[in-house]
């Protein structure tokens, strides 16, 4: 049996459609920008819900896949800038990794309103914070990830 | 005689359609025939075998068995009804046909399985009887024929130089069938069509024979060095029906799928441990050839195969199980 | 094919000299052609090659029942070429291990050894592209939206029945224990479901991206009749645009995707 991430959405005041995002982000620079975001009380959209990885070079299509597979209706992806990786080049790999996925992505139906990618370090709070609130606007403007999207669990 | 306009046959399906039933029959896809679910504007082609099998109809590829719902440690099991519509297969192959024997023993024998019983029971066969084989299609060499009525509720047989049908209903269901019919069937006298000329290729029972002492034999490494190890075989297969239970969860609900498997996969017998008891694709082949032709006339006193061709007419690695057969049949004749 | 009864004698005279154990080429059956395995030289007749052998036999070099016979020969035709290169680049074949009767173009190239093929794709064969048949859907596909797109994947995706015959067929997926076989966990759903058949075979063509060599076996081989001559091109596409590079010309080229650059674009990278 496997668990998977799910992304529960926030009842009360908020109405209307409110997006489920998942962001896998690394620990040492985007989570610790996230952080930062945090402990500096800066507001941002409630809707992403946070992967910790070591590093975006960890991060697997696959994981991408599973994310929309469960429902989600966009997926961040975030690491540190080029050059300050804490293992040095695996912001690189990834790099190179996603600007083909992302094509193969948006040629088979999920395109760039759904899927975004980042370089936010750990003194960049407030860009995180933005970020969030940007891709939770685009994302509630594209609406709710099509359920006849074969990418999507059905059953 | 019950006959009807072979040109009319679409216009059948739809009678059976307006009944209630989903038709499902060997339907022009492309390049291909394929048997699939007819809707108004599909043409039915009686000519070519369809590339898949009526099995997809009654044991799909994938379907939803179970469903759970999970609380802490509660564990909430729900009932899958299964989906089993009232449908008619409509022009398959008597070697389709004659598989069912296979899937119903299979599928009733250590435990009733009620997602097959279901489609089974909610299903009526029409076969159409063969006026043309192709250089892959044995039926007549595993105890079948192109015009056998096994497995059939009722059977259309080409007539007057493939001009008209004859209707021939075997069972209730498939009075039922003409009854649904309507006037499109009319009594007339017609003159049977002869069945296709599929010369036998080679002995069944010789086969299983030296089965039962070949284990070992150096035959399995030869035929199998061409196999890449896929499922095409397998899944195209009337007859094949093994299938993989997996269930896929979150932590607050589960669906449990039925999957298609095969033998032919090194996944399929790999244990926990790392070891594996068919480790190479000589040993895999080996396992699909006694499945078919030794233990399953040992348990049920019936192939597995029932020489449908479409092994041999899909492998791009060039094997076919007529071709295997055939191998053996020589070699058990050239053996001490 | 010209060259045919050459083919065949350099086939003979490779066993007959023991320089290879085996021949590995095609030979017809009926109206199909099928692979063959010759060890006899005096069999050497049966070889036949035309534009019907759709078959990659490099595919065969990942059994350990045909390596058992390396030194072998090899019939290539150029993107069979391209498939040895590849597997020479990604450190799969040996210096010696393959002689290749390279074929292309309707003539026989003669025996190669793997540089001598990197060097014949190179002087003969250097602009090997997709049909134009093929390059147009892609870009009709890339034209419509999103959500066209997604719909027409759907409507491929759904005959999937997971028969892995793609897998199989495809010499660039070697791997002893593929990824949807990982099931601890079960990244890839086995289900024969549209987000089973979805996630299975994005991550193929993504597996290959960079060294797929377009020989289109993977296609041939399905029995459902998939267009997955669709996605691997088009991904071809999109790392020869990103990168420059193309699969099966360099055995020493590093891979596409496991290697990386500082340049690389990160336009899209907010």
């Amino acid at each position: 049996m496997t668990t998977m991430v799910e992304a529960k959405t926030q009842t009360g005041a908020e109405t209307g459609f409110q997006p489920r995002i998942v962001a896998f982000v690394c620990n040492w620079c985007t989570y610790a920008g996230a952080d930062l975001a945090g402990t500096s009380r800066l507001q941002y959209a409630p809707n992403v819900r946070i992967v910790k990885l070591p590093c975006t070079g960890r991060i697997d299509p696959l994981f991408v896949l599973k994310a929309f597979e469960g429902g989600a209706d966009a997926v961040l992806v975030s690491g540190c800038h080029p050059g300050d990786c804490h293992y040095t080049s695996g912001n690189y790999h990834a790099r190179r990794r996603w600007s083909i996925f992302r094509k193969l992505l948006d040629f088979t139906g999920i395109d760039s309103r759904r899927v975004f990618f980042s370089w936010v370090s750990a003194a960049e709070g407030r860009k995180f914070a933005d970020l969030i609130n940007d891709i939770t606007e685009q994302v509630r403007a594209a609406g709710p990830f099509e359920k006849a999207n074969p990418a999507r669990r059905r059953a | 005689m019950k006959v009807f306009d072979a040109n009319k046959l679409n216009d059948l399906a739809a009678a059976l359609a307006a009944k209630g039933y989903r038709v499902i029959a060997p339907v022009q896809d492309g390049d291909v025939v394929r048997l699939a679910e007819w809707a108004p504007g599909a043409k039915i082609q009686p000519g070519v075998i369809p590339v898949n099998s009526a099995k997809d109809f009654l044991l799909p590829r994938s379907e939803v068995i179970g469903r759970y719902s999970l609380d802490g440690n509660d564990f909430t099991p729900q009932q899958v009804t299964p989906e089993a519509p009232k449908t008619v297969l409509l022009g398959v192959r008597p070697c389709d046909a004659m598989s069912l024997a296979a899937l119903d023993t299979v599928f009733n024998w250590d435990y009733a399985d009620e997602f097959y019983n279901a489609r089974r029971a909610a299903t009526t066969v029409v076969s159409l009887a063969c006026a043309s084989a192709d250089d892959q299609c044995f039926c007549t060499s595993v105890g079948g024929r192109p015009d056998s009525t096994a497995g059939a509720d009722a059977i259309l047989r080409p007539a007057d130089g493939a001009k008209r049908f004859i209707f021939d209903a075997l069972s209730e269901k498939g009075q039922v069938i003409a009854a649904a019919a309507g006037d499109l069937l009319t009594e007339a006298v017609a003159t049977v069509d002869a069945p296709a000329d599929v010369p036998q290729r080679f002995d069944a029972r010789t086969v299983t024979r030296w089965l039962a002492d070949n284990f070992d034999s150096p035959l399995w490494k030869e035929l199998s060095l061409t196999c890449l190890g896929c499922g095409a075989c397998a899944y195209a297969c009337p007859a094949c029906h093994c299938f993989d239970i997996q269930d896929e969860a979150t932590r607050t609900q589960g669906v449990r799928y039925r999957n298609w498997d095969t033998c032919g996969l090194g996944l399929f017998t790999l244990h926990a441990s790392g070891h594996n008891p068919r480790p190479d694709q000589s040993a895999r082949w080996r396992q699909r050839v006694m499945h078919k032709f030794c233990y399953f006339p040992q348990r049920f006193e019936m192939l597995a195969c029932t020489g449908c061709g479409r092994c041999g007419r899909l492998c791009q690695a060039g094997l076919a199980m007529a071709e295997v057969c055939r191998r053996i049949d020589e070699a058990s004749k050239v053996a001490k | 094919m010209s060259g045919m009864d050459a083919l065949r004698s350099d086939a003979a005279k490779l066993l007959r000299d023991g320089a290879v154990k085996m021949v590995v080429g095609y030979r017809a059956r009926g109206d199909q052609r099928v692979p063959a395995f010759l060890t006899d030289p005096d069999k050497a007749d049966a070889l036949t090659y035309d534009a019907d052998c759709k078959q990659n036999l490099a595919a065969y070099l990942r059994k350990p029942e045909v390596r058992r016979h390396l030194p072998l020969a090899i019939v290539a035709p150029p993107n069979v070429c391209r498939s040895l290169v590849l597997l020479a680049a990604e450190s799969q074949l040996v210096d010696g291990e393959v002689k290749v009767l390279a074929v292309g173009n309707g003539q026989y190239h003669g025996v190669l050894d793997v540089a001598g093929v990197a060097a014949l794709l190179k002087e003969k064969y250097p602009d090997l592209a997709p049909s134009e048949e093929l390059v147009r859907k892609i870009g009709e596909l890339a034209a419509m939206s999103p959500e066209r797109r997604g719909a027409f994947w759907m409507e491929q995706f759904e005959r999937c029945t997971r028969c892995y015959a793609c897998r199989a067929a495809c010499p660039g997926c070697y791997c002893t224990r593929c990824i949807v076989e990982k099931n601890v966990p079960q990244w890839i759903s086995t289900a024969a479901a549209p987000h089973g058949n979805y996630a299975w075979n994005i991550i193929r063509a993504f597996h290959l991206a960079g060294r797929c060599t377009l020989c289109g076996a993977c296609e041939a081989a399905c029995p459902q009749g998939l267009p997955l001559m669709l996605l691997n091109v088009r991904v071809a596409q999109d790392v020869e645009e990103e990168f420059g590079a193309k699969a099966g010309y360099d055995p020493a080229a590093k891979p596409v995707i496991g290697s990386w650059s500082p340049d690389d674009d990160d336009e899209y990278m907010r």
